[in-house]
């Protein structure tokens, strides 16, 4: 008989105890997955657009609370131009529209026709719009395979009926789910004239775009440089405030899950006092009794890890066919989600187990011998 | 038992008291057994022989004297696990077999953490299983067996890690009269191969004939240290 083997019988011979503390770790561990998939999974979809444009950094607005949101003009695209450094910058204008239920969120991007390439655009079909063309539009790739539509069709969007003179791609699946208009026409439907939402900046070959980041931040303080997707959580107070909300409900749950498993197994400790007592008595040391005692909490928090990722995909699968949702939660399930998982449970099983098992080790022999 | 040979337990003098000094245990106690002696500790509720045997577990430390087993100071014992793991073996009243364990691991169990490979260890218990003639029920579970093979689980389990010195505590004391027979053969049987020294904590006098000798404490002292009526006779 191994020591594993104890755990795992010890575990399997109290099996409706056993199964409803997987339980409670696994509703901790889906809590913990559904939110962190779902921010994360926000994150993505609303920084996509950032690497989008193939530019060094991203300029927008600072102390927004959505990103696409921002607000800027094109004498701020000016002044950024001009900082040293900088050797391109394209101002873009932003907005989402629904087409239809199986695009309930397409982003519109709004850029002149001279910056597509800067930006990154690669024209796969057709030719790209004129630069005041109202009714001309080109559709990503993607997108355009999605809505099967071809050169010359019609679209409505954006407040009309538009023909897609161009098919482009950009090598990001963000970008090649958009759509692109001309900058100006855009601007006159959203009624706002000279207005940008986020500017792509290029630095000269061999500066340091930290630095240039810097200069343009100080150049006017309600612009702000954001690099990567770190720096886009930092910059965007939805975000901020869903990591915060994602964060304290982890909180929450793994203090939950530990306090239930902290009861179930107190109950199994005074059920077991005899045994505790016996195993010291034959010379079990405390420390192999507190590893028998968080050995079986952490087979249950495997148990519970295994179920929880299997709640948690029921849920987000849920939650991303909600309509406010849909199209934003997009989610994906990787090694990290997995690890996340084990190491809830792994913090639940242990946080609820330390204190039985530091009690357990401690009993008296004589004295737990004489219970009944 | 020659007078000369090496002490298993050397008491002189040790005091324990509870609540405080309110009860006391043992007041003085001295005793001597022999490598290899089968003792039986008799005497009234309250005189002090469960106290002696937790003392001679390092389950429990005395307040004063010295107490030695196998030249061991178990006063001042560093690991009383390890002590009670290669040096002690238990046999106690109510057994305290675990009942969801099978006879195999509940004599397995006690192996656990010695070093001893899985393989010796399930060896070792299935030998002691057939040694107390328990070889055909190792799968199954303590509350299958009698009253009489339970206690002779517990013998084989506090007999798995080769102790120098058995202690039991009224280990026929929930048992028939043909089960205290089994087992008091069995712990003859013991001392004969192994000569390992055991302690017997009793009342009845049927367990207190079976050893060497009786030693009969009375308000935490010897009153009396004889030769058991039994081994006289023989």
């Amino acid at each position: 008989m191994s020591f594993l083997w104890l755990v795992g019988h010890n575990v399997w011979v109290k099996k409706v105890r056993s199964g409803l503390t997987a339980v409670a770790i696994a509703i901790g561990v889906m809590t913990v997955l559904a939110l962190g998939i779902v921010t994360e999974s926000i994150r993505t979809t609303a920084a996509g657009v950032l690497e989008v444009g193939s530019a060094d950094f991203t300029v927008a607005q600072r102390n927004v609370s959505d990103i696409l949101q921002s607000s800027l003009s094109e004498v701020q695209l000016g002044r950024v131009g001009a900082v040293p450094g900088v050797a391109s910058a394209v101002g873009v204008l932003l907005d989402t529209e629904r087409l239809d239920a199986a695009h309930p969120l397409v982003v519109e991007i709004g850029i002149q026709p001279a910056d597509l390439t800067p930006f990154g655009v690669r024209i796969v079909a057709g030719r790209p719009y004129g630069a005041t063309a109202d009714g001309e539009i080109l559709l990503g790739s993607r997108l355009a395979q999605d809505l099967d539509v071809r050169l010359g069709q019609r679209v409505t969007l954006a407040g009309g009926e538009k023909i897609v003179v161009g098919i482009y791609a950009t090598g990001n699946v963000f970008g090649d789910s958009a759509v692109m208009l001309p900058l100006v026409p855009f601007q006159a439907w959203e009624r706002q004239p000279g207005g940008l939402s986020l500017l792509f900046v290029k630095v000269t070959p061999g500066s340091d775009v930290a630095a240039v980041e810097q200069r343009v931040h100080d150049s006017s303080p309600v612009l702000v440089g954001i690099r990567n997707l770190l720096e886009f959580g930092r910059a965007n107070r939805d975000y901020q405030l869903i990591t915060a909300a994602d964060r304290a409900a982890t909180i929450v749950a793994i203090t939950i899950g530990a306090i239930i498993v902290m009861n179930t197994m107190l109950l199994s400790l005074v059920e077991r006092y005899r045994e505790f007592g016996l195993l010291r008595a034959v010379g079990w040391s405390r420390r192999r009794v507190v590893a028998l005692v968080l050995g079986e909490s952490l087979t249950m928090g495997v148990a519970g890890a295994a179920l929880g990722v299997g709640m948690a995909y029921v849920v987000v699968r849920i939650l991303s066919r909600l309509p406010d949702l849909e199209g934003i939660l997009r989610p994906t399930y990787d090694a990290g989600v997995f690890a996340r998982a084990l190491l809830t449970a792994a913090a639940v099983a242990i946080l609820g187990a330390v204190y039985p098992a530091t009690r357990a080790a401690r009993l008296a022999p004589i004295e737990a011998l004489r219970r009944e | 038992m020659s007078s000369d040979s090496a002490a298993a337990i050397d008491a002189v003098n040790v005091h324990k008291t509870f609540d405080r000094g309110a009860v006391r245990a043992l007041d003085g106690l001295t005793v001597r057994v022999e490598e290899g002696e089968y003792v039986a500790v008799t005497g009234p509720s309250g005189c002090g022989k469960s106290t002696l045997l937790h003392l001679l577990a390092a389950l429990d430390r005395p307040d004063a004297g010295t107490l030695h087993v196998a030249g061991l100071d178990l006063a001042h014992l560093a690991d009383p696990n390890r002590y009670r793991r290669e040096q002690v073996g238990l046999v106690f009243q109510l057994h305290n077999l675990l009942p969801h364990l099978s006879v195999l691991a509940n004599v397995e169990i006690a192996m656990m953490g010695t070093g001893v490979h899985r393989r010796e260890q399930h060896a070792r218990a299935c030998e002691l299983l057939e040694a107390v003639a328990l070889g055909d029920l190792s799968r199954r579970r303590p509350p299958a067996l009698s009253g009489g093979e339970r206690q002779r689980v517990a013998v084989a389990r506090a007999l798995a890690n080769r102790p120098r010195l058995l202690l039991a505590d009224e280990p026929t004391g929930s048992l028939d009269s043909a089960s205290v027979g089994h087992v008091l053969d069995l712990l003859r049987e013991l001392r004969d191969r192994e000569s390992t020294t055991i302690v017997v904590v009793t009342h009845d006098p049927i367990v207190a004939a079976a050893a060497d000798r009786v030693i009969h404490l009375l308000d935490g002292r010897v009153a009396e240290n004889m030769a058991a009526p039994e081994s006289t006779g023989a």
